[in-house]
């Protein structure tokens, strides 16, 4: 286990737009250590979904280097990143997108089931993080029955059951009203803290900013404090 | 597994109106294999349950009993290579006869055969006939449908002549017709009266249409060679060549494959369909570090529950109808067939999954980020 769950060493990535090339990221470096939240802003386009795909192993960059929890990213295969994606890497997604026909209790069994976790293991690790979340009573649910607080936790429920090095949220509020995305953020900034971890989350949402360590802003390919 | 069971407990509507489809259609499939197996042993028994393994016919008879005639000569020669027991005469004759209790035409194939050989039939009730027995037959038990009964009488339409019926056969038809066997006796005066001859001369040799064979695939070779103008045919040719029976089959056999594509099309339909609305599942999935391959096998895993349920049902289906149906209708299925339908039923249930699993293996994990799909 190192301090630093997050290194990004000078991501550069250039797009081909028939003639012309675009660079969205130019030489962005980025360091998120252990029990760190940090708040990632910019306006639509300037490539911060392009930003967490690459920091969370779905995107190969142009040039630079990732490396999560100490291990690079460089040189892996497919197979090894999906793998490394689903023990290193957590993932809250816009909406929630929780699988529609698992029950709450389900949809953290089949990560836990993927990852090959012992079943009693992941049984009381499920029940431990829904307790803590305050899902509990839920967990028999399906997703159209919960509200949409309760989908994002559940969520971020799912992302920390392989115990990931790093998580990574793209608008986890989007489509939560205030005091729901001030809860969801809370308890995530509790968990990044409860676990060790670290979090990036990428947000418009100004109204959570007072929840994270940092606050980033992409602008012109690179990472600026504001 | 985990993931398809769970799909399809949570969306069963979609799932079980798929299944009712599936369970339509392997439905038919069974039915109609029946159906052309049942109508294939209506119109060739006779010739099927005959223990022959080849038939020695005349070379341009295009395979057909009725177009070929072949003598003493012929029978010699074969019974010198095969051995005389394992060569007999067969006689095939259609005609129409009028008997029973309202006097009604029908029309009978008949079968001059040596009583005392392996080519006569196995008597069900009623008596056997000898060879020295004269005007009596044994006759397919189809005809007691028609009120004839051990001891009617058959008059024969073009030659004038009558037979007793002496006993009941079974599962012996031609080309849709009961058969009705007689001696070479009774053989040999109804050529004569066909042929127009004095009722008792001696020195006329009936001819016959084929000689039965019991041979290996070797000495039937062999047989033929040392015949001119002959054929030996197989058993599967002779039945394949009986008037109508390729025409029937061919048309069913057309039906049942067209319902084994439709069956593979309406599942890679279904899955296609519901593969793309699930795009972005997919792609969540695989963000998260699911494996290709398990999906794949997802979707692989639910064809196959599907098919295999279906197929379930309509084998019970069948076998509820097979005991509800009619005697007088023709269905045959035996569980090998059975079996075999199944099997093939469920590779094109795999093969119709194979667009979406392409599908599944194309979603990338990329789709995940950045949009707000559900």
């Amino acid at each position: 286990m190192t301090a630093t769950k997050l290194m990004l060493n000078e991501i550069t990535r250039v797009y081909h737009d028939g003639d012309t090339e675009l660079t969205v990221l130019n030489k962005l470096s980025l360091e998120v250590k252990a029990g760190e939240l940090v708040a990632v802003m910019g306006p639509s386009g300037s490539g911060k979904s392009t930003f967490l795909s690459i920091a969370g192993a779905l995107l190969t960059p142009t040039s630079g280097e990732v490396l999560i929890d100490g291990e690079s990213l460089a040189g892996k295969n497919g197979q090894q990143l999906s793998k490394l994606r689903l023990h290193n890497i957590g993932f809250i997604f816009q909406s929630a997108n929780l699988l529609p026909y698992l029950k709450v209790e389900e949809q953290l069994m089949l990560v836990a089931k993927l990852a090959d976790m012992d079943k009693r293991a992941a049984q009381a690790r499920s029940a431990m993080l829904l307790e803590r979340l305050g899902l509990l009573h839920r967990r028999s649910a399906y997703p159209n029955q919960l509200s949409g607080g309760e989908k994002q936790r559940v969520a971020i429920a799912r992302a920390w059951m392989n115990d990931p090095a790093i998580l990574f949220a793209d608008e986890p509020t989007a489509s939560l009203d205030a005091s729901r995305g001030q809860d969801v953020v809370a308890m995530l900034a509790r968990e990044v803290k409860a676990e060790g971890k670290a979090a990036v989350m990428v947000t418009h949402d100004e109204r959570v900013l007072h929840l994270c360590d940092r606050i980033l802003h992409l602008k012109n390919g690179v990472l600026v404090s504001a | 597994m985990y993931l398809a069971l769970r799909e399809m407990r949570f969306a069963k509507t979609r799932y079980l109106l798929i299944m009712a489809i599936m369970l339509l259609v392997s439905f038919l499939v069974l039915f109609v294999t029946g159906l052309a197996g049942g109508l294939a042993y209506a119109n060739a028994s006779a010739v099927e349950n005959m223990p022959a393994t080849h038939f020695l016919m005349q070379q341009d008879a295009s395979q057909r009993f009725a177009r070929s005639i072949v003598g003493e000569k012929e029978l010699n020669k074969a019974r010198s290579v095969v051995g005389d027991a394992n060569a007999q005469r067969l006689g095939v004759q259609m005609t129409t006869v009028t008997g029973g209790t309202d006097g009604m035409k029908t029309d009978i194939t008949l079968f001059g055969v040596d009583m005392g050989s392996w080519l006569a039939p196995t008597v069900v009730s009623g008596s056997a006939v000898s060879n020295t027995g004269a005007g009596e037959v044994v006759v397919d038990r189809k005809l007691a449908e028609e009120g004839i009964t051990v001891g009617s009488l058959l008059h024969d339409q073009t030659t004038g002549l009558t037979w007793t019926v002496s006993g009941f056969t079974e599962n012996q038809s031609f080309s849709h017709t009961p058969a009705v066997f007689m001696n070479l006796s009774d053989w040999q005066q109804l050529k004569q009266q066909m042929a127009g001859r004095a009722a008792a001369d001696p020195a006329f040799a009936a001819p016959f249409n084929a000689i039965a064979i019991q041979a290996t695939d070797a000495e039937a070779e062999l047989l033929s060679q040392q015949l001119e103008g002959t054929a030996i045919i197989t058993k599967k040719q002779a039945v394949a060549s009986i008037p109508g029976y390729k025409e029937e089959q061919g048309s069913l056999m057309m039906m049942i494959s067209f319902l084994f594509v439709i069956s593979a099309f309406v599942l890679a339909v279904f899955f296609y369909v519901i593969t793309i609305q699930k795009t972005s599942q997919f792609g969540i999935l695989k963000a998260i570090g699911t494996k290709t391959f398990y999906l794949a096998r997802s979707v692989v895993a639910q064809a196959l529950v599907l098919a295999a349920a279906s197929l379930a049902v309509s084998c019970m289906l069948v076998a509820v109808m097979q005991a509800a149906l009619p005697a007088s209708m023709p269905f045959q299925l035996s569980p090998v067939t059975i079996g075999y339908t199944c099997l093939l039923f469920i590779a094109m249930s795999l093969l119709g999954s194979l667009v979406s699993v392409i599908q599944v293996a194309r979603t990338d994990a990329l789709d995940a980020i950045g949009r707000a799909a559900g």
